[in-house]
């Protein structure tokens, strides 16, 4: 079948895939969207975390990607997903897609983390992914505004969260870092006003606004 | 399982880890813990669970932050109105175990990320991990002590606020001060101390002012030696200016005095030195602290039933000083038992001098609750007796015998100790029986157990000999063992029975309630510990009649863990001491103890107790219900 998704036109991908990683595909598309107007309560939200060669877009590669889901406000360990590029990088990202759904997506510094993953999936898997993407790296500063730390790093919200994890620089291990800033976040948001996804979305926006305008 | 997932679980691992008792528990258990808990946030200053929110869905053990434990409910106790708890930390543990709201409201002091495990798995925990189930139910003990020091301080004051020794001597005075003038006759003096039956005799002048005064441990030494003429007057041979305290004199100055002087008498007079009455020192003595040891002498000591009803009612007096020194119920009990079998003893020995019985071999016996060593403050009395005789001499012996035990037994009435309603006493002929006849009516009950047999072996079977030749009762008492262990039928009837009367514990409310609003804790109290532990006691073959001693005996015998037994011998202590502190406020009304207790006068903290001692009940009969397939 490959040749022919090669040479048929309107083909959706470039990319030559086995097919049970275009059935995951499939199915994936197939998944009805998320409202974003759900409370917190009720949303489904993954942080996302990888692992690169680097932190140059232009020259890293991939090596790994982690996900942890926040469900109901809280993290269960059973519901995580890691994965290295090797051997099979398309399986490995495919997974994901697939531990992710249609939830929206939690990272933390998105300038680097949303762009090696979009990167990856069209190279990988020959798609353009539309999700929804949140970005705790802008959210977290508009939240707990009172601890006075601006767009930081993530050590330095870990500490002021004493947020600890079992191993830093290790996708899984900043992941689950980000998940626990995460369920803070959340915490916060709702004692904000800022009651489901589509809110922190905007609050995320409009921190990028303010800081470019500034 | 997936990689990431284990990795997770094993941060949860090396986190709880780090903390009591996760740090000793099992292996699988820390596992099963691991792969469970679900890692939550809240903020500074929300509310975590709270009794509003109804059962609660998660047990929470702290993983970074503070949380603040609020006791809820219209009575606030001082000692933990409000804890703090911190990582490694957990919480609600007498609340999930119960599976009824949290009388706590835990709030977060600070931003706190909190393990959850949910209630099911908690519950499962506690099967799986003996290490955790200790950790509980020591948790819950400890409650149970925190309780006890609380019923401690408010007898405390109760006891301080009774028997200060800053008391004036002016409201230790009972009685119109008894007197002679110094020109009486020493013998009229002396027949006057003896028909008012007082220990001395105050020689004071006519405008009432005491010059003198003769105590009973004059009368050696001063008449019957040196042959005193006892028609001369009693100013020759009275101890002249006796000591005197005014009114105002406090009872501890009193004591002072007697303590330098070595007086057993102070006479109190008013402003004008006129006499106004007498302090022994018996009247100090109940002020203080009453021990053990004096009441002992006191009643072995005694030789008339008088003395002997002083000793009752300082064997009352001394249960509540015991209760505000914060003894706890076992000993409690054990002391009161103690010092009323040396006071029956004493009543046995008084009217042995008084019926002739020598020579025949008999044993008295105490019953039901006496027997048990478990008497509270009003219990009637029960009693028997097996005795020996020769052929032909039975009818003879026992009537003897009978008419010996009336006479007890209504001294015992004297005493205090109110005659049985149900005559279960050693007069009653059914109860004065030799070894055979009292093993035949006990093998009747256990081969034909109908209800009335059941109700006889719940009192009989748990006899023990409190005067007289123990190796008769030690007979009876094998004897029972052997013939009950091999009858299965029977136990399983007892166990029966024993499982009619289950624990108050509501399914909506926290308790179930008598009609007029009350709980009986005798009977769906501790009969309930008391019935579990004659059958176990039977079947183990446990000569201990003591319901306590009878559980620890038996469980250990069937490799129960001690832990578990601790659990349910004090929530058995704790059912008893609410009985005793019942009785007492009751007895100080002069109403007689009617073990009922009204769950809404009971502060929040006993009543969680209550509840968990009821729980405690309901578990030892689940487990002779399983026991006998009932």
């Amino acid at each position: 079948m490959s040749w022919i998704t090669r040479i048929l036109p309107g083909a959706r991908s470039t990319v030559d895939l086995a097919p049970e990683i275009r059935a995951t595909l499939d199915a994936w598309r197939a998944l009805p969207d998320m409202p974003l107007d759900t409370p917190h309560a009720e949303t489904r939200y993954v942080v996302v975390n990888t692992e690169a060669s680097g932190l140059d877009l232009a020259k890293d590669r991939l090596l790994a990607v982690a996900a942890i889901a926040i469900e109901g406000g809280l993290i269960n360990p059973h519901h995580a997903y890691y994965r290295s590029l090797d051997p099979d990088p398309a399986a490995a990202l495919a997974g994901l897609l697939e531990f992710i759904g249609k939830s929206p997506v939690v990272v933390f510094n998105a300038g680097f983390n949303k762009r090696i993953l979009l990167n990856a999936f069209e190279e990988r898997l020959g798609v353009d992914l539309e999700l929804h993407w949140l970005d705790a790296y802008w959210l977290m500063p508009g939240l707990y505004s009172e601890r006075g730390l601006g767009l930081a790093k993530l050590a330095d919200w870990m500490a002021a969260l004493r947020i600890e994890t079992f191993q830093r620089h290790h996708a899984l291990g900043d992941a689950y870092a980000i998940a626990q800033l995460v369920l803070a976040a959340l915490a916060r948001a709702r004692t904000l006003g800022h009651r489901h996804p589509q809110a922190l979305i905007e609050l995320e926006h409009t921190r990028q606004q303010l800081q470019r305008s500034s | 399982m997936t990689t990431a997932a284990e990795t997770l679980v094993g941060a949860s691992t090396e986190f709880l880890k780090r903390f009591s008792p996760f740090d000793q528990m099992e292996p699988e258990a820390l596992g099963f813990l691991s792969e469970r808990v679900l890692l939550g946030f809240f903020s500074k200053g929300s509310t975590i669970l709270s009794a509003e929110m109804g059962r609660p869905r998660y047990f929470y053990i702290i993983q970074r932050g503070k949380v603040q434990a609020n006791q809820s409910g219209d009575v606030a106790l001082t000692e933990y109105a409000t804890m703090t708890l911190g990582p490694g930390e957990c919480f609600p543990i007498g609340a999930i175990s119960a599976g009824r709201p949290s009388t706590n409201t835990y709030m977060a002091l600070e931003d706190s990320f909190c393990f959850q495990l949910p209630a099911d798995d908690f519950m499962e925990l506690m099967r799986i991990s003996a290490v955790f189930h200790v950790f509980c139910t020591q948790y819950i003990a400890s409650l149970l002590s925190q309780s006890r020091q609380q019923l401690q301080t408010t007898f405390s004051q109760r006891a301080a606020e009774q028997q200060t020794m800053t008391t004036p001597l002016g409201h230790l005075i009972k009685r119109e001060p008894i007197f002679v003038t110094p020109d009486t006759a020493t013998r009229s003096a002396l027949e006057k101390m003896d028909e008012l039956r007082i220990g001395c005799m105050v020689v004071a002048d006519a405008d009432k002012r005491p010059v003198g005064i003769l105590t009973q441990s004059d009368l050696l030494s001063r008449i019957v030696l040196p042959a005193f003429d006892l028609d001369r007057p009693i100013s020759d041979v009275m101890t002249p200016s006796p000591q005197v305290l005014p009114m105002t004199a406090t009872a501890y100055d009193a004591a002072l005095e007697m303590a330098t002087h070595a007086r057993r008498h102070l006479l109190v007079v008013d402003n004008d030195d006129k006499l106004r009455g007498v302090v022994s020192e018996r009247d100090l003595f109940s002020l203080q602290r009453i021990g053990l040891r004096q009441i002992r002498a006191s009643i072995e000591g005694a030789d008339d039933i008088e003395s002997l009803q002083h000793a009752s009612r300082d064997i009352r007096q001394l249960a509540l000083n015991l209760i505000a020194q914060g003894i706890g119920a076992e000993q409690l009990t054990r002391f009161i038992s103690a010092l009323n079998d040396a006071l029956t003893r004493r009543i046995i020995t008084l009217e042995l001098t008084r019926h002739e019985l020598f020579g025949v071999q008999f044993c008295w016996l105490a019953f039901g609750s006496e027997g048990r060593h478990e008497q509270t403050l009003s219990t009637d009395q029960d009693n028997g007796i097996i005795f020996q005789a020769a052929e032909g001499e039975h009818d003879a012996v026992k009537q003897r015998l009978l008419a010996f035990a009336k006479d007890a037994n209504e001294a015992l009435a004297a005493c205090g100790f109110p005659l049985c309603k149900g005559n279960i006493m050693a007069s009653n002929p059914d109860l004065c029986l030799t070894l055979d006849e009292w093993k035949r009516r006990f093998g009747a009950w256990i081969r034909e157990p109908d209800p009335q047999a059941l109700l006889n072996a719940s009192i009989f079977f748990d006899f023990r000999v409190l005067y007289g030749n123990e190796k008769i009762g030690d007979q009876l008492r094998r004897w029972l063992l052997q013939t009950a262990k091999g009858n299965s039928t029977f136990l399983r009837m007892m166990a029966h029975n024993a499982l009619s009367v289950t624990p108050p514990l509501g399914r909506i409310r926290d308790f179930v309630l008598e009609d007029d609003g009350t709980i009986d804790l005798k009977k769906s109290g501790a009969r309930l510990f008391v019935d579990v532990a004659r059958i176990l006691a039977l079947r183990a073959g446990v000569e201990a009649s003591s319901t306590v001693q009878r559980l620890r005996q038996s469980g250990q015998r069937n490799s129960v863990p001690s832990e578990e037994l601790d659990a349910v011998t004090d929530g058995f202590h704790f059912i008893q001491l609410l009985r005793l502190r019942s009785q007492h406020l009751d007895t100080e009304h002069d109403a007689p103890g009617d073990n009922k207790i009204d769950p809404d006068t009971l502060n929040e903290l006993d009543r969680r107790i209550l509840k968990e001692a009821f729980r405690q009940a309901r578990k030892l009969q689940l487990r002779l219900k399983l026991d006998y397939q009932l």
